[in-house]
């Protein structure tokens, strides 16, 4: 199954994200994202499986999409994905 | 042992409170600083009491919520990242130090508004005068002296009429009386954990509704690379790491206020301030009262160190707090700074016995 990770600016933002993505029937995580993804260093995502493009769309209208979106790939390393 | 001094610190917690902090203690590591369980379960209790301060004071964004150490911590924050060079700051005449002290450390110019004890019109008068041309107000809820609740809801429409940022002190009222931040419009409100929200000793919440300037730079567990604070809530504001054991705890508090509601607490508190009044009639005790009063009770008794008798009611078993309670502003506002005066306050868990216990020793003191 694909992992797309939405990149967050705080833990808090991600957890926010999950919870309003949640409330929407839509299953996601809190991770620590990966250190060649983060920025500025340390930095934290939201992790799901499925549903990508209605949370993206979701985040957007809730203004809780401020950072990149990746996908994994079956080698291990992640693209990102552009909209 | 009769505790009386909630106003300073509830000491009798709802016993979820103890228990959630235990458990904090045994299963939750730093929020912020890991991916592993331990990191996320506190993660997830700190999140948790931003969500459930955010639904008890009406504030849309649970980031806006930010966990300090205490209420002076909060006002300190919001004090300094409103103060400018020159700025002229408003404060009314029932502050305490933790808000007259960072005033006149920031070399504001100081001007106080409203000293009429329990004349909530003529306080908002004095507001209405005093307010123009201001760079900022301060003003406290509840007075911690006196209980005197003051028209925040009033002075806070004032201010943004002329676009004066305004930081509410809720210390005394966070737990007990509507806190709507919405309503109020207030750029800050900070509040104690440890009072009527039940937290632990340690813990305290600043809203942050507008634009807030690090006190404290460090570790905020993102964007770890700039050397400045990340430019975003809560992060810019909680350098270091949490209190998440005190914040467990805290979370349980909220919980318990917004289970049995602020108006019943109000409604509990008034009742035993109503028997308190009651039962020392007739005593020769100047007691402190006005219509506009929640649960704190100040006396004095004519030619007596107020001082003396709180140190004979511990010895009995009662906790009162005696002197000037950290607000020498509020006693001169009410002509009682020589004297101090010996201060009641109460919470859910006091009753009408123990109340009435209070006042037979009391009686028999003086």
């Amino acid at each position: 199954m694909t992992q797309y990770l939405i990149m967050c600016r705080s833990l808090t933002k991600a957890q926010s994200s999950v919870k309003l993505l949640e409330r929407a029937g839509i299953t996601a995580a809190v991770v620590k994202a990966p250190q060649n993804l983060s920025s500025g260093g340390c930095g934290y995502a939201v992790s799901l499986h499925r549903k990508f493009d209605e949370a993206v769309s979701l985040l957007s209208k809730n203004n809780l999409l401020n950072g990149k979106l990746f996908r994994r790939m079956e080698s291990g390393e992640y693209a990102e994905v552009f909209r | 042992m009769i505790y009386l001094d909630n106003a300073a610190t509830t000491l009798i917690k709802p016993p979820q409170v103890e228990r959630a902090v235990r458990e904090a203690m045994r299963s939750c590591a730093s929020p912020g600083r890991g991916g592993h369980a331990p990191a996320m379960r506190a993660a997830e209790t700190v999140y948790a009491c931003r969500e459930e301060a955010a639904a008890l004071f009406n504030l849309s964004e649970p980031e806006r919520v930010i966990f300090t150490m205490n209420a002076t911590h909060g006002l300190n924050i919001a004090i300094k990242s409103l103060v400018r060079p020159g700025a002229r700051a408003v404060m009314s005449g029932f502050e305490h130090n933790s808000v007259s002290r960072p005033l006149a450390a920031s070399g504001a110019e100081l001007v106080v508004a409203g000293r009429q004890l329990f004349d909530g019109e003529a306080v908002l008068e004095d507001f209405r005068k005093k307010l123009p041309g201001a760079s900022l107000a301060v003003c406290t809820h509840v007075s911690n002296v006196f209980g005197f609740i003051l028209p925040i809801y009033e002075i806070a429409e004032l201010c943004r009429k002329y676009s004066v940022p305004l930081i509410v002190d809720a210390s005394q009222s966070a737990g007990i009386l509507d806190v709507d931040a919405a309503r109020l419009g207030a750029a800050f409100i900070a509040m104690p954990g440890h009072k009527a929200l039940f937290g632990p000793q340690g813990t305290g919440i600043l809203l942050c509704c507008g634009e807030g300037k690090p006190l404290m730079h460090g570790g905020s567990g993102s964007d770890s690379i700039p050397q400045h604070m990340p430019d975003y809530l809560p992060d810019m504001l909680e350098a270091g790491t949490h209190n998440v054991c005190g914040i467990a705890g805290l979370l349980e508090g909220i919980k318990y206020v917004r289970r049995k509601g602020t108006g019943n607490i109000l409604a509990h508190e008034r009742s035993m301030l109503g028997i308190m009044k009651r039962s020392l009639e007739g005593s020769g005790l100047e007691l402190f009262t006005g219509e506009e009063q929640c649960g704190v009770l100040s006396l004095r008794c004519p030619e007596r160190d107020c001082e003396s008798i709180a140190l004979r009611l511990a010895q009995m078993g009662v906790c009162v707090r005696s002197g000037l309670h950290c607000a020498p502003t509020a006693h001169e506002s009410a002509g009682t700074i020589e004297s101090g005066t010996l201060r009641f306050s109460f919470s859910p868990f006091v009753n009408a016995a123990q109340v009435k216990t209070a006042c037979g020793l009391l009686r028999k003191i003086i």
